[in-house]
């Protein structure tokens, strides 16, 4: 994981930035999944864990530069947004704490993308 | 539920009997003939002096009662009722006939418009075709603003009268004030001079009373009286027109209502509603507070000659018997018992006055409450106000550890039944459900259901009762809570109240207070219906009912693992502390936390709406329409306001105005918008921006043929709506 450091400054302020996203993403997850769990415990709802954990993962792969970690953030946005029409219909009121955090997550995530372009995910670049 | 659980009225009427022979007699004879005079002289010992010129009352009154003609006859049971003033009750005999009251149109001389308190004007100037034109004809500032340690203890909740020319009103801290109903101008003020230590929870005055003495010539100074209960619990009684204290009246105008009432704690009894006048009787309870031990004075309601301030009778539901002429020399009135914070209303015809009682001190623990207060609390009482005694109850919560006070003053209708009228009486609760009781009898029109709780917890299972009762006419109570209605501003901090949701108890509606864990309470005892009550158009036959849809998140804790200072947070009954109180002389404290808000970001862990407005069609008692009412404007997480215009549905206090031009003014919620509402169909045709929140209840009227909508947005300390001093009329362009 060295190519950061040989990378032109731009790229390097890119890379910068969607680390930046992956560290918040991975904390929000490890609170997501840490307290989901409680949750789970407590006979409630399973998809604040389930969506800590992809938020995790999704912030590692991020961190290493990985378009894999976008592709992960994409489907627990789905994921989301499924859960949400599940669980509350279109109360568009209820909807506030669902999808608006995660969705401005998601437009940050997608900003990644340039900053992502050239390596595709972290194995096919070794290749 | 049957309307009567009151065995003591049965002993109260078997005691009262050698009496009620001679009653019937003048309650047959009322209405011809002046046997009240005769009766008089008999009452013995009490505090009465003879009433000069008691003959000449006596025929005026007649002639006033005339056009409602039959009414003595109204029931048996109130003729009967009539009969037991046995002892120190001259005066209130002397005014035990109905006398003329005011009607609501060009004035507004009661807390409720008219003495039905139906909120209902027939005025139609302002219609849903020109509302949108509606402007700010004046502003008038009381200059009561807060001052030293009053500083956010500010929730005046002010709601003036209109009379004649005046506008006549308190201030928060009970300054009276006569200003001009055209022009805004001051008329005259009075300020009794209330300290900041009077202050109990709140420094509010939700109203004054109007009383025209019929046996007074017309150019009589103190003819038509302003009449104000204070914060430091006395009665005021002034010349409506000039201000001045009756002298006749009390000691130069004034009671003092700490009198018999054992030790004076500034704070722990104090009058914010406006007294109730009957007959010549001026009815009055007091905010007593709530929470902070069981030894709190006494929830005693008195009633007082309206003319000279005697004490006509007092109900002391510990002692009836014995305290109705007051306790005996050293003693006190039974402390600890239910108390009337809110406002009741008068039955002129009947000579009733009906009490909205809260309940016993302290509010979350019932185990060491006597079988009367267990009997009264949280009912609504029907006291014969010539005679102080019971005439029926009717109990919305048995043995109530939820706080849910009766808040509301509750509306006399003649209500259609079967192709008939009724007499009855509309009686909003906290809980949500409103009950129409036949007002002579107390029984109520629909079934009352049992709710089945859903547990009796752990604290004190003996002592819950295993049902409650439910009404069948309508309820503004939603579904139990679930997870999926926990709110916040994200994912995270709405698993915050998911996790607050799944670790407390809560099995649903009449959920019981424990101590293990915390517990939901839901709707929590900011209402459904609070003291805001409800309008009723009479003439479209529709009520109108804002309402709060709010939890509270509370928790018992053994007092040895609290050290709360008492008196600190305690709350008002009716709004109460968001924090807690401490329960002295109970085996626990409690913990508050009103409106379930999240301690990350302030906002509520429940999802909007938090409070609606709700149309009902008074026969059958179903919806015809149901909206949120406020806007996000002022709310948002950790306090800040959002400015969004949206309509979220916010938490409110203070009621309606329903007039005959098709239009429902009301401000109440948190956003500080005073609106108009079509009464048709629920749509919001007129907002304007207050100074402050308008926790009050607004009036409207006609001075010089141009009709007036006017509030006192003085906002609320424990709404967060800010303070002022403003009284606002709204009218259209000349």
């Amino acid at each position: 994981m060295s190519h950061s450091t040989t990378a032109p400054p731009k790229r390097k302020a890119g890379a910068w930035a969607v680390k930046a996203v992956a560290v918040v993403l991975a904390f929000i997850g490890i609170v997501l999944l840490g307290g989901g769990v409680y949750l789970i415990l407590l006979g409630g709802s399973w998809y604040y864990a389930v969506a800590g954990a992809l938020l995790l993962a999704s912030g590692v792969f991020l961190f290493r530069m990985d378009r894999t970690g976008v592709l992960i953030y994409a489907v627990t946005w789905a994921i989301t947004l499924a859960w949400t029409v599940w669980e509350i219909q279109f109360d568009w009121w209820a909807w506030v704490p669902r999808m608006v955090a995660p969705t401005v997550l998601l437009v940050l995530v997608l900003l990644c993308l340039p900053a992502l372009g050239a390596r595709r995910s972290a194995p096919n670049q070794v290749a | 539920m049957t309307a009567n659980r009151y065995p003591l009225l049965a002993a109260t009427a078997l005691a009262t009997l050698p009496l009620m022979a001679f009653a019937q007699q003048e309650a047959g004879d009322a209405a011809s003939e002046q046997p009240t005079i005769e009766s008089a002289p008999e009452a013995g010992e009490g505090p009465s002096s003879p009433q000069p010129g008691q003959d000449d009352r006596e025929d005026e009154q007649q002639d006033a009662t005339s056009p409602e003609g039959t009414q003595p006859e109204a029931g048996p049971q109130g003729a009967a009722r009539e009969s037991s003033p046995q002892d120190g009750a001259s005066d209130a005999q002397a005014l035990a006939e109905p006398q003329d009251l005011p009607e609501v149109g060009a004035d507004w001389p009661f807390w409720g418009g008219d003495a039905q308190a139906t909120r209902y004007s027939p005025l139609d100037q302002i219609t849903p075709g020109n509302v949108d034109q509606l402007e700010r004809a004046f502003e008038y500032h009381t200059n009561d603003m807060p001052e030293g340690t009053a500083e956010g203890k500010y929730s005046p909740e002010i709601t003036p009268l209109k009379l004649g020319d005046d506008v006549l009103m308190c201030s928060a801290m009970n300054i009276l004030i006569s200003i001009d109903a055209a022009s805004g101008e001051e008329n005259w003020r009075y300020d009794p001079g209330v300290p900041n230590e009077a202050i109990p929870y709140g420094a509010t005055c939700r109203g004054v009373s109007i009383w025209t003495d019929p046996e007074a010539a017309e150019d009589d100074i103190c003819k038509t009286r302003l009449i104000q209960a204070t914060l430091d619990a006395k009665i005021i009684a002034l010349d409506a027109e000039e201000g001045v204290p009756c002298t006749e009246f009390g000691e130069n105008g004034m009671i003092d209502l700490w009198e018999d009432l054992g030790q004076r704690v500034p704070g722990w009894y104090a009058v914010t509603a406006p007294p109730s006048i009957v007959r010549g009787v001026i009815v009055t309870g007091a905010q007593v507070k709530d929470g902070q031990a069981e030894d709190a004075p006494s929830g005693v309601i008195r009633g007082f000659d309206a003319r000279t301030g005697e004490l006509a009778w007092a109900w002391d539901l510990g002692a009836p018997e014995e305290n109705r002429d007051g306790p005996p020399e050293g003693e006190v009135y039974t402390r600890g018992t239910p108390n009337m914070w809110t406002t009741a209303v008068s039955d002129e015809e009947l000579g009733y006055v009906y009490l909205p009682l809260g309940n016993s001190s302290v509010d979350y623990w019932g185990s060491n409450r006597s079988e009367a207060e267990n009997e009264f609390s949280t009912a609504l009482v029907a006291i014969d106000a010539t005679s102080g005694e019971v005439a029926w109850s009717f109990q919305t919560v048995y043995r109530d550890v939820w706080d849910y006070d009766l808040g509301s003053q509750p509306t006399l209708v003649n209500f259609p039944h079967d192709g008939d009228t009724i007499p009855a009486i509309i009686l909003p609760s906290k809980q949500g459900d409103i009950y129409v009781l036949n007002r002579e009898t107390g029984e109520s029109l629909h079934p009352v259901e049992q709710y089945q709780v859903p547990s009796r917890g752990n604290v004190e299972p003996e002592y819950l009762s295993e049902e409650q009762p439910t009404s069948t006419y309508h309820t503004l109570r939603f579904d139990p809570l679930e997870e999926r209605d926990m709110y916040g501003m994200s994912p995270l901090d709405q698993l915050y109240c998911r996790i607050q949701f799944r670790r407390a108890n809560y099995e649903g509606f009449f959920q019981p207070p424990t101590a293990d864990a915390p517990y939901i309470q839901y709707p929590g005892y900011n209402g459904g219906s609070d003291w805001g009550s409800v309008a009723v158009d009479t003439d479209r036959g529709v009520i109108v009912a804002n309402y709060n849809d709010i939890p509270n998140y509370n928790q018992l804790i053994p007092q040895e693992e609290t050290d709360w200072p008492i008196i600190t947070d305690g709350g008002e009954s009716g709004e109460g502390s968001g924090k807690g109180a401490p329960q002295e002389g109970a085996p626990y404290s409690i913990r508050i936390n009103a409106g379930w808000r999240s301690p990350i970001t302030g906002m509520p862990c429940t999802q909007p709406p938090y409070g609606g407005i709700r149309a009902i069609d008074l026969e059958t008692g179903e919806t015809l329409w149901d909206r949120p009412i406020g806007t996000a404007r002022r709310n948002g997480p950790f306090g800040v306001a959002s400015h969004l215009p949206f309509t979220i549905g916010t938490p409110n206090n203070g009621g309606s105005v329903a007039t005959a031009g098709g239009l429902v003014f009301i401000a109440a919620a948190t956003d500080n918008l005073i609106r108009a509402i079509d009464i048709e169909t629920g749509e919001t045709l007129w907002t304007d921006v207050l100074p402050a929140g308008g926790q009050a209840n607004p009036i409207t009227y006609e001075a010089d043929g141009r009709q007036y909508v006017m509030i006192a947005p003085g906002g609320h300390h424990f709404m967060e709506t800010g303070v002022s001093d403003a009284v606002i009329a709204y009218a259209l362009p000349e």
